[in-house]
């Protein structure tokens, strides 16, 4: 005789099942309940908050005033000042929107093909490629602060990184920190080294997980290495690509740290190295104009969503 | 060409770029070291010099007479200590449950946390602030901390890792009847000491190097940590020399490379792992 299903057994189980079933959820309940409260009080509450807050002039301290659209009138005639070519002083959010879209169209790409480059090389079995691994990793575990500072002294006129340039480029001498023509670049240049290696790594565990018998094959139809690694490599990378350029993103569009210590938190010589983190926190601890800072901060968040989203809709599946 | 011969040109080719790379990635920790102990009239020579004559070590003298550095360098610690535990307890048991209990709204419970992930840190920062202030914790590292204890990667690492272990052993436990409380305790803690580990690694690192945050809840000096103290002492425009930053900078730093290079097989799995599933 085959065993009755459970849910067929006589009630007495079945409420002693239902029992445990109630037991078990609510013990659930309570080992989550702490780790999940944090997190939807600190991020969707405080998410939602800031929209709500967006719609209201305030002071941290006394009544808020509901002023509908005002602050997003604040950032639109901000960017139309910058647009028709206001002193930077005066349109400091399109500054710093501009400083951070340029900043992003150069540090996403490079910082990703430079990451499956390394990775590639990285990824040879031969002797001491731990060692290259470690080094390549190394910026990465630094403290972006710390490694600023470092670079604000490689980067002097006399410094070490001109110095290297000269054997390259002759003559070719900037004052990186202190010309407002090459701020952003040298920040753009810092945020590459120190984030190249991280997704290194990424793209290190996508190449381990591609079938050795793929190349194999590829081999014995007499594909070259630069072959195999565009028709083979460079597609199977696809859904590693999108996430490290999704997560590149993010991270770019929202620099803070670099651009506070290399720039200053006004953003150096021309304001050539602020951007929008940046006006959100003079915004709201400086001007201490919260719903102004929660109004740019949601237009960051749309900014973001929408680059994202696009990104992800257009090179599909976010990798699982 | 002989196939050999092309296989050894491959290889020398091979590392002949991962040295050029491994130079351009090192460089700046090898100089930097090197100049902690030189003057600053050597360190700033041009062409750069390589050997400290006089070898000094003034510039680690001159840190230390900042009278808060160690003070920052204990506040940076007990942070990042808090972050740990806080992690370490509260991640694996909401891991635990979300990887090994069943109740009414638990995917979309997770689903929800982990879109938490691609949410910018700038949407949530007044409101947090706010929220700090009004329980009064500004300015305290606990209040700091409070934000950081139940990080989303830590949850979704420790539930992967949960996931990955047999259900042979949870459901031996169960007949013995063990409840799940008691199940978290006795079978999944002592099981999951390697991802417990990881854990406790990534969130010391993120802490140690945490900016944002301690500069905006942290307002007094004697409450910073490193990295806020440090971007303040050495502003810009207090400089007359750079050497001692170097040396307070390589200070900062030594705790996260000397972690990274005795962990560093682990950690650069680790991180694979979790990026693979991000």
């Amino acid at each position: 005789m085959k065993p009755k299903p459970f849910s067929q057994l006589s009630s007495k189980p079945k409420r002693l099942l239902e029992k445990k079933k109630y037991r078990e959820a609510l013990s659930a309940l309570l080992l989550i309940s702490l780790a999940a409260g944090l997190n939807i009080v600190f991020g969707y509450f405080a998410m939602f908050f800031a929209f709500y807050l967006s719609f209201f002039k305030w002071d941290y301290i006394g009544p808020m005033e509901f002023v509908g659209l005002k602050n997003y009138e604040v950032i639109v005639k901000d960017i139309i000042r910058g647009l028709s070519g206001a002193f930077y002083t005066f349109a400091p959010f399109y500054t710093g929107l501009r400083n951070i879209l340029l900043y992003t169209a150069i540090v996403v790409p490079v910082q990703t093909i430079l990451a499956i480059i390394l990775a590639v090389f990285a990824n040879q079995k031969i002797k001491g490629v731990q060692f290259y691994k470690v080094a390549y990793f190394l910026p990465a575990v630094t403290c972006p602060v710390i490694v600023a500072l470092i670079f604000i002294w490689l980067f002097m006129k006399n410094g070490f990184i001109n110095y290297m340039i000269q054997f390259i480029a002759p003559g070719f001498a900037p004052d990186w920190i202190n010309d407002k023509n090459y701020l952003l670049y040298a920040i753009a240049l810092v945020a590459i080294w120190g984030t190249s290696g991280h997704f290194m790594v990424s793209f290190l565990a996508a190449l381990q997980s591609i079938p050795r018998d793929v190349y194999e094959a590829a081999m014995l139809d007499g594909a070259g290495p630069f072959r195999r690694f565009i028709y083979i490599t460079l597609p199977l990378l696809r859904p590693m690509i999108v996430y490290v350029v999704v997560m590149g993103l993010i991270g770019a569009l929202q620099m803070f740290d670099l651009a506070w210590v290399m720039a200053g938190s006004s953003g150096g010589p021309g304001g050539a190295g602020y951007t929008i983190a940046l006006d959100i926190y003079n915004e709201a601890f400086i001007k201490l104009r919260p719903g102004v800072a929660a109004a740019k901060s949601v237009f960051l968040f749309f900014l973001i969503f929408i680059t994202t989203y696009v990104f992800q809709k257009k090179y599909r599946v976010l990798p699982r | 060409m002989n196939p050999r011969v092309r296989k050894r040109l491959w290889v020398i080719a091979t590392y002949v770029v991962l040295s050029f790379f491994a130079f351009i990635y090192l460089v700046p920790f090898i100089r930097s070291f090197i100049a902690s102990f030189m003057t600053w009239e050597q360190a700033s020579a041009y062409p750069p010099q390589w050997i400290p004559n006089p070898f000094t070590l003034i510039n680690y003298v001159k840190l230390f007479r900042l009278e808060l550095f160690p003070r920052w360098i204990l506040n940076t610690a007990i942070y990042a200590g808090i972050i740990v535990a806080g992690n370490i307890v509260l991640t694996s048991m909401a891991g635990y449950a979300f990887a090994r209990l069943s109740f009414p709204g638990r995917d979309a419970l997770f689903s929800a946390l982990l879109a938490l992930l691609m949410v910018p840190a700038f949407i949530t920062l007044v409101p947090n602030y706010i929220i700090i202030y009004r329980l009064g914790l500004i300015d305290n590292i606990l209040g700091l901390a409070l934000l950081g204890i139940a990080n989303v990667s830590s949850i979704f690492l420790m539930r992967q890792y949960f996931l990955s272990l047999p259900q042979e052993v949870f459901d031996a436990a169960r007949l013995d009847g063990c409840g799940p409380v008691k199940a978290y305790f006795y079978i999944a803690l002592p099981l999951a000491k390697p991802a417990l580990g990881a854990v406790a690694v990534y969130q010391f690192l993120g802490a140690w190097n945490a900016f944002l945050g301690p500069l905006i809840f942290l307002r007094s000096p004697e409450n910073f940590t490193l990295p806020v103290g440090l971007s303040f002492a050495f502003a810009r425009t207090m400089w007359t020399e750079y050497t001692p930053i170097i040396a307070g900078s390589l200070v900062a730093a030594a705790p996260t490379i000397l972690l990274f290079i005795v962990l560093n097989k682990y950690l650069i799995r680790g991180i694979a792992i979790t990026a693979g599933k991000g």
